[in-house]
């Protein structure tokens, strides 16, 4: 546990109802001071009504908002200690950019001499000097999204929540706002919390992820651990290029666990999940560890077999579609020009499988 | 939307229907003001133009009198209707029962103005002598002349008659405004009020002058509300029903409507202008950004 | 707060129409009522001409409805079909001016145009085409038709446009493309996309036939009436329950006409825009 007053965001046991849907079901956790933090998720899933709860833009139907230990549930977003930045439209249409800026610390009656400085060196932070009088519709996209950024961050407030900043953008500046952003948060050091229903993005500029969908908190962890080692069914399914096998738990022995597939049988370290026999389970192999066994397999792998169906070039990797003996179709992925990318006839048996513990076991 | 196909012949000509509609519509309305200005009124063989009936109608002060309670009732019309028709729309965004809302505020459009007028009459007069009634049992004198008929009735009903057209014209402004920016003003540190004096209000002020705009139209137009609910002073158009009905259709009465007419079409003239110089200024935005700008 | 035009329009909207029933059975006394429960009123009403009269300005509605809308719909579908996006609003707003000018004041325009002097007449006479003036325009059931269709015409339009506005440009395109004609595109794509808007503005139309009195007391002939002058006429002769009966039964038929309409069209899409 870390000492308390290093705990910049708590949530206690947070639920949110629409009237009789439930948005929000009973959500709590913590989120250090100074990380950089993002809430992934599918759309609808209840990530973006944690944003705004957070942020005081709604009010809890029960549970509890901490921002540094203080309850701040009852309070207005104006009275909370956290600032927003939007996905689109948030900017002030009738101000030019240095309004836009300066409107926070205006609200503040800062002198003006201040407000000038901190206006320009955040303009410079975010890479906008010289756009001081430039008015939102002359900007790109991109660049609202700086001066949203700038507008946020010149109140030097102690989080910074991010709600799908960079969903209105298309993939290549996307790509490039997540390094800036990363960057700009290690360099002013608060907390950020960004929501976002795109994995890449999460991945790239988060330290830590929380998986949330239907409501509830699915898994929390780095992004590593997320995306290597998910504990959960739902983030294997969610993140990455995973296949998901459902199975019947046949044998325990020692932290190890034999799956019955149904047309294979397969062995998976249990890694402390908690199953018994006859449990229904199962197992995920990220498509990138998962290889097309053509020949004599060897003895440490894991062999399931399968027919080949076709290759789908991609690019950077190629994707190779194998059919199991129960119909279900999986990928195997390698990238293109390596030893294997080559594509079989289609209709050709052969087998698929991973060398030693790279799958996980699921219970749910 | 264009069609490149189109024989332009066929479209010319459906403009030159829909132009003759529009000059069929106020053909009338300009041939009066035409009539208003000859000596000899209406039928006369001969064409002599004058200011004669608009003097007298201006010199007769029962006339003026009207007029100016004309501008009261406008005047106050404005000041009841707007920030009623702001909260409203304030309303019918948050609310999660918009057809019973939208309902009951759009339906006094649907209620004609005699019948409207007669159920309010009524109403008040219950209201009044009921207020004499609790005034009896209580042995005071406390709500003694509340709601009896005057200024505050007249009021009343022209409020209910002229907030529908104010709520929609201020929603519509509305619907292109987005919630985004007052959530924005509030995380940097704007309260409630703030936020949308600050900035919402700036991107709906259109709307909000031309519903003042068509309250003043509105409510110098009405004539029947008025002459059910008001007490003991006329409006402008109370004046003219009386003449049309009473004297029937003399040059001071066609100036009378001549003076009506103008001033409505001042009025909305220039709103048409005003949301043109917009438009031009919004069009010149919208072009600004469709032209493609790199992001750097 | 925002519960203020609620409760102002509940107290003094809503309270007061749905009161009209109650009164409308009270007793008549010499200046006023008095509580009780009798159809007195409504007795009067159905079994003196009064009734008939009802019966007469509905048609005269029905008529200035459908004139409306051959006449104004056809705008309303060029203006959105033919018009660029920019200048549709403006010319919408040529419509808003005649509108705008007083009821009052459109209507007397009507007598020195349609009268046996009038404009028209002077003109068909002057060019030869009639020899002796035409009168059936004017004080008669037609010039209350014509009295109203020059007064709430615009309506017809408006509410076509909006209607037409939420439909978006693509369908017009798709049946472009498929070939869809000129007749199968306007009953079985305009007219249905539009229904809830052309609706509403008949219905606009057709009530305030009913019930403004300003177009038979300065148009109609000497015997013409609608709702709205008989309960007038109800009031000034301080038979209030009558009056009452009066709203009533135009309330009532406004109320089946809204229902009717929206189990049929479902009104609530013409919100869509501003929603």
């Amino acid at each position: 546990m870390t000492d308390p007053s290093d705990i910049a965001v708590e949530v206690a046991d947070l639920s949110k109802n629409y009237g009789p849907v439930q948005a929000l079901k009973s959500v709590s956790f913590s989120i250090e001071s100074g990380r950089y933090y993002a809430l992934l998720g599918p759309s609808g899933g209840g990530k973006t009504t944690l944003l705004r709860l957070i942020g005081g833009f709604l009010r809890p139907s029960a549970g509890r908002v901490y921002l540094h230990g203080q309850d701040v549930s009852h309070l207005p977003p104006d009275r909370r200690p956290t600032s927003m930045v939007f996905q689109n439209y948030a900017l002030f249409p009738h101000m030019n950019v240095e309004r836009n800026v300066s409107y926070g610390l205006k609200l503040l009656k800062a002198p003006a001499g201040e407000i000038r400085d901190k206006v320009e060196r955040m303009l410079a932070m975010v890479g906008l000097e010289g756009y001081n009088r430039r008015m939102p519709h002359e900007l790109s996209g991109g660049q609202q999204q700086r001066v949203q950024l700038a507008r946020s961050l010149v109140l030097e407030r102690d989080v910074l929540l991010l709600d799908e900043p960079l969903a209105s953008l298309d993939a290549k500046l996307r790509k490039d706002m997540c390094l800036e952003l990363k960057r700009i948060q290690e360099k002013v050091g608060i907390t950020f919390i960004h929501v976002t229903h795109n994995q890449e993005e999460a991945l790239t500029v988060a330290d830590r992820i929380a998986i949330i969908a239907d409501g509830e908190l699915v898994e929390e962890g780095s992004a590593r651990d997320i995306y290597e080692t998910p504990e959960k069914r739902f983030t294997a399914e969610f993140i990455g290029d995973n296949n998901v096998l459902p199975g019947v738990v046949a044998n325990l022995s020692d932290g190890r666990v034999t799956v019955d597939l149904g047309f294979a049988s397969v062995d998976v370290a249990s890694h402390g999940v908690a199953a018994a026999t006859g449990d229904d389970v199962a197992v995920s192999v990220r498509s990138e560890l998962l290889r097309i066994v053509d020949g004599e397999p060897d003895a440490a792998w894991q062999i399931m077999p399968a027919t080949y169906v076709e290759a789908i070039y991609l690019g950077l990797t190629v994707s190779h579609l194998v059919r199991l003996p129960d119909g279900t179709e999986i990928v195997a992925r390698v990238i293109s020009g390596e030893a294997n990318d080559g594509a079989f006839e289609a209709g050709k048996e052969i087998a698929v499988g991973w060398p030693g513990d790279r799958a996980r076991l699921h219970v749910a | 939307m264009y069609d490149d196909f189109a024989n332009p012949w066929n479209i010319r000509l459906k403009w030159v229907y829909l132009l003759g509609v529009v000059f069929a519509l106020l053909m009338p309305v300009f041939y009066t003001i035409y009539i208003s200005f000859n000596q000899h009124g209406f039928g006369a063989r001969i064409y002599e133009f004058t200011f004669d009936w608009y003097r007298v109608v201006l010199g007769d002060t029962l006339l003026v009198v009207s007029l100016k309670w004309t501008l009261y009732l406008a005047l106050a019309a404005i000041v009841a209707t707007i920030p009623m028709a702001l909260l409203s729309a304030k309303f019918y965004k948050r609310t999660r029962r918009k057809v019973a809302f939208v309902a009951l505020m759009l339906s006094p459009l649907f209620v004609p103005a005699d019948i409207m007028g007669s159920s309010l009459l009524v109403f008040f007069k219950n209201l009044a002598n009921g207020f004499v009634w609790l005034d009896e049992v209580l042995g005071v004198y406390w709500f003694d002349g509340w709601f009896d008929l005057g200024f505050l009735t007249a009021l009343i009903g022209q409020v209910i008659y002229v907030h529908p057209y104010a709520f929609i014209v201020i929603l519509i402004t509305m619907s292109r405004y987005r919630v985004q920016q007052t959530e924005a003003a509030r995380a940097c540190g704007a309260t409630a009020w703030q936020a949308f004096w600050q900035v919402e209000f700036p991107q709906i002020r259109v709307g909000v002058f031309s519903s003042c705009a068509f309250v003043t139209i509105l409510s110098f137009n009405e004539a029947v509300r008025t002459a059910l609910l008001k007490g003991g002073f006329d409006t402008f158009s109370n004046m003219l029903v009386a003449q049309m009905l009473n004297i029937g259709m003399s040059g001071e009465s066609y100036a009378m409507a001549g003076i009506m007419s103008i001033v409505s079409m001042l009025v909305i003239g220039s709103v048409i202008v005003f949301t043109l110089l917009r438009a031009e200024r919004l069009e010149r935005r919208a072009r600004a950004m469709a032209q493609p700008l790199m992001a750097s | 707060m925002f519960y203020v035009p609620v409760v102002f329009f509940v107290l003094f909207f809503a309270a007061p129409m749905a009161l009209t029933v109650v009164w409308s059975v009270f007793e008549r006394t010499q200046f006023w009522m008095e509580p009780g429960f009798t159809l007195f009123a409504y007795d009067n009403f159905f079994t003196s001409a009064r009734a008939e009269n009802y019966l007469f300005s509905m048609v005269h509605g029905a008529a200035a409805v459908a004139i409306s809308f051959a006449i104004g719909f056809p705008i309303a579908v060029f203006i959105r079909r033919r018009v660029t996006r920019v200048a549709q609003h403006r010319v919408i707003l040529l419509f808003i001016l005649p509108f705008m000018i007083s009821e009052l004041v459109r209507v007397f325009a009507m007598r020195p145009v349609l009268g046996r002097h009038g404009i028209i007449n002077s003109l068909l006479i002057d060019l030869g085409i009639i020899s002796e003036p035409i009168t059936a325009i004017l004080f008669s059931p037609l010039g209350v038709i014509i009295g109203d269709v020059m007064s709430f015409l615009p309506f017809m339009i408006f509410a076509g446009f909006l209607a037409l506005e939420a439909v978006q440009n693509y369908i017009f395109e798709v049946c472009d493309d498929l070939g869809t004609g000129r007749v199968r595109l306007f009953t079985h794509i305009i007219l249905p996309l539009a229904a809830p808007g052309i609706f509403a503005g008949a219905v606009f139309i057709f009530v305030n036939s009913l019930g403004v009195a300003l177009v038979p007391t300065l148009l109609g002939g000497p015997g013409a009436v609608n709702a709205g002058l008989i309960a007038n006429q109800a009031i000034v002769a301080l038979d209030f329950p009558l009056a009452m009966a009066i709203s009533t039964i135009m309330v009532v038929t406004l109320v089946a006409l809204l229902y009717i309409g929206h189990r049929l069209f479902d009104l609530t899409r013409i919100l869509e825009p501003i929603s």
